[in-house]
């Protein structure tokens, strides 16, 4: 890097100018750059970390467990084929449920099989997949001291179906995951922004949302300010 | 939903974002008859930095740093949440000696979290001398704090994989010093306040919120607790070796607000024998497991979650196999808690909605991350 | 009967108040008198950067790896380096560290191999403007002067 070039952009006070897509290449360079540097002085303290990168080994990771026990096969028995990939990677049970038939699981869920607590609802955006959207259900069960997580496939533009009338706290969290992503569920009682101001257009959890860009036209008009940044 | 009772007819108050006993910028527009409270609608957002989409943008190692700023009280827990979840990604554990460590800060922190909301809540029902109490005490735990990794507040004091600091000379000695200091100090809140005929008649039977409500609005920690819900995810789900330790979990009757006040007080105490315990137990050894210098979690995704003060404080992680996560989903228990806002205050008075706003324990930079 | 008593007689309120005159001893007091006396803060307290030097030829210990600024979760540091046609190495030239962008969380020393960028205990950071909070080379190495004020 020369510094004369890279000077002027730095002094701008304000704003994460520059963190966008020159950081996705750092850490690289600091990889091969850690070795090298620390050799002028090997004395230096280090509690932190091993000297150097551990060897990358090439075998591919072996694919995650299945999920095996009462529940998959109650699941399995009572919705065929609308529910799969029962797996439990790192020990956390999960599997994923057809669009359709997600609210009848999570009815079933709560009512035969004791998961009484929902605790987090939230998206994944997959935008080169065909079904962009992950929406993540996970639940817990006092009873059986479980959590699960259930995943439903949707493509852009559907809306899967509300749980906020099996579980309560689905409406603010469902509101989030609309406001940031532009997932709407259908029959949600009150599908408004949360975090965002009403107004604003634009999801700004979706991947091709960048990290800097904003509503101008929103900032301008209640902000009186050319742009944030 | 309004019944008007004779002519009165009803009001819509705004109450926030700059209101001192909403505890940040907490917008929250009420709908009143006279001054019953029909209901209430939460306007929040205005803290709210993006922290998720950050994530993505930062290495593992670099986002830790980003995590104290949400619940900015209890920086310490927040941060153990996610060394916990990265370290599940990476398949690796923390050593011996970083767990204990890890604990007792956390459990100090706890402390310290419940010591601000005590005097915070106290000053909102118009008890002033509390606050000067507890932050006096508090300060203690901050000491601590800055003496073992540097900072009071945003502390990030550990790192994925173990601590990035060896406990400082003294440490042990400070903590159980605080203890020791710190019990009979408890025992004066309470001859301040327990007893104290106007706390008991602003805090008796307001803001009930039923076991069963708690589960159904999500409602974690000491306010699932003081409805009789005897849950708290260190015995449930032990992390961080907090199945080594003995104490009891305390739990309210009605779950109303004076009951919460009471679960975290016994909290407190219960926390000072954890760290006793855990100052104990100290094992010596190495306080950094091993992790690669560039953290490259393999794909997949984990959730992993922790008692914090406030409640259940979950990470959801998904790693694309890259040294940036590819989505980090925070599960804050305070956004989830402040929902059911509008299920205690229906009914109440006015007044009454500052003690529940009080009791509901929110940060809103947790809320609005 | 105690019970009414209690009340008629505000023992309630007696306790509490009871509890403050207990806390009116002089050795509860503490505040600090932040202007007059400086705090002593933590020996690990993570204040002003700081880019230490060889204290015997006043030489930088800066060897240009550029660690820091790759650990730097905010990007807010730049390190300005050129080769040394002789000697081959890398030459400090100038290092730009943005203040207002600080969080502080310690990421770069930590990165640093060389002991040489440093947080340290100075926590006096204010600035008229905000240009004055990005620091050059020559601010790191001599530290902030914050202004004293006679009382």
């Amino acid at each position: 890097m020369s510094l004369d070039s890279a000077m002027p952009e730095e002094q701008k006070p304000e704003g994460v100018q520059g963190s966008g897509p020159a950081r996705s290449e750092s850490p690289q360079p600091a990889a091969d750059a850690a070795p090298a540097a620390a050799a002028p002085k090997p004395e230096a303290p280090k509690p932190a970390a091993p000297p150097k990168p551990a060897p990358k080994p090439p075998a591919p990771p072996p694919p995650p467990p299945d999920w095996e026990g009462d529940l998959p096969t109650a699941l399995k028995a009572e919705f065929g084929d609308k529910v799969s990939e029962f797996i439990a990677y790192q020990g956390q049970p999960s599997f994923v449920v057809a669009q359709d038939a997600a609210h009848q699981v999570v009815t079933s869920l709560r009512d035969i099989h004791g998961f009484d607590y929902l605790v987090d609802v939230t998206a994944v955006h997959w935008p080169k997949r065909d079904e962009a959207f992950d929406v993540i259900y996970v639940l817990y069960s006092f009873v059986r001291n479980e959590r699960i997580r259930m995943k439903v496939r949707i493509k852009d533009g559907q809306k899967p179906a509300s749980v906020v009338d099996r579980y309560v706290t689905a409406n603010w969290l469902e509101r989030e995951a609309y406001d940031m992503f532009g997932v709407e569920f259908a029959g949600h009682p009150d599908l408004r922004r949360i975090l965002m101001p009403d107004e604003w257009t634009g999801y700004p959890l979706r991947k091709d949302y960048g990290i800097l860009e904003m509503d101008n036209r929103w900032v301008q008009e209640n902000l009186g300010i050319e742009s944030g940044q | 939903m309004a019944e008007t009772y004779l002519d009165s007819t009803e009001l819509v108050l705004n109450m926030g974002p700059q209101h001192p006993s909403t505890h940040g910028v907490l917008r929250v527009i009420v709908k009143l008859d006279g001054e019953k409270v029909l209901g209430t609608d939460c306007v929040i957002g205005y803290l709210h930095r993006g922290v998720e989409k950050i994530a993505e943008n930062r290495t593992y190692t670099q986002f830790a740093p980003y995590v104290d700023r949400m619940d900015y009280v209890a920086s310490v827990s927040n941060g153990l949440g996610y060394c916990l979840a990265v370290e599940k990604l990476l398949g690796v554990e923390a050593t011996p000696r970083a767990q204990v460590v890890r604990v007792i800060l956390t459990e100090l922190n706890r402390i310290a979290s419940h010591l601000l909301w005590l005097g915070t809540h106290a000053l909102d029902i118009g008890a002033i001398t509390p606050l000067f109490y507890c932050m006096r005490e508090r300060e203690y735990v901050l000491n601590i704090l800055e003496k073992y990794c540097g900072a009071r507040l945003t502390t990030h004091a550990f790192r994925i994989g173990g601590l990035q600091y060896e406990t400082y000379e003294g440490f042990e000695q400070e903590c159980l010093a605080f203890c020791d200091m710190f019990l009979p100090k408890a025992d004066e809140y309470e001859e301040l306040l327990t007893g104290n005929r106007i706390w008991v008649e602003r805090m008796r039977g307001v803001g009930i919120l039923s076991a069963a409500d708690c589960k159904a609005y999500g409602v974690t920690g000491p306010m699932i607790r003081a409805a009789g819900e005897k849950w708290d995810l260190r015995k449930a789900q032990p992390y961080s070796g907090y199945q080594n330790y003995d104490f009891d979990i305390p739990t309210g009757e009605f779950g109303d607000n004076f009951d919460r006040y009471l679960v975290r007080m016994e909290e407190m105490r219960q926390s000072v024998r954890i760290v006793r315990q855990a100052v104990a137990a100290l094992p010596a050894g190495p306080i950094m497991a091993k992790v690669p210098k560039v953290i490259k979690p393999p794909v997949g995704e984990v959730y992993v979650s922790i008692e914090a003060p406030k409640g259940e404080l979950g990470y959801y992680i998904v790693s694309d196999g890259s040294t940036q996560p590819y989505r980090v989903r925070v599960r804050p228990p305070s956004f989830v808690n402040l929902q059911a806002l509008d299920k205690m205050a229906k009914g109440c008075l006015v007044a009454d909605l500052v003690a529940i706003i009080g009791t509901t324990d929110i940060v809103l930079g947790e809320v609005d991350r | 009967m105690k019970k009414l008593l209690r009340k008629i007689f505000l023992a309630d309120l007696l306790e509490g108040l009871w509890v403050t005159f207990r806390n009116q001893d002089p050795k509860y007091i503490v505040t600090e008198q932040y202007p007059f006396a400086r705090p002593k803060v933590g020996e690990r307290y993570r204040g002003a950067p700081r880019l230490n030097t060889n204290p015997e030829n006043g030489e930088t210990l800066c060897i240009s790896c550029d660690l820091c600024a790759l650990a730097c979760p905010e990007n807010l540091i730049v390190v300005g380096w050129e080769r040394n046609a002789q000697t081959k190495r890398k030459e400090l030239v100038n290092f730009t560290y943005d203040t207002s962008r600080c969080m502080f969380c310690g990421l770069c020393e930590d990165a640093c191999p060389v002991d040489c960028l440093e947080l340290t205990q100075d926590f006096e950071l204010a600035n008229y403007s905000r240009d004055g909070a990005i620091w050059d080379r020559q601010m790191l190495e001599e530290g902030p002067k914050p202004a004293r004020y006679k009382f």
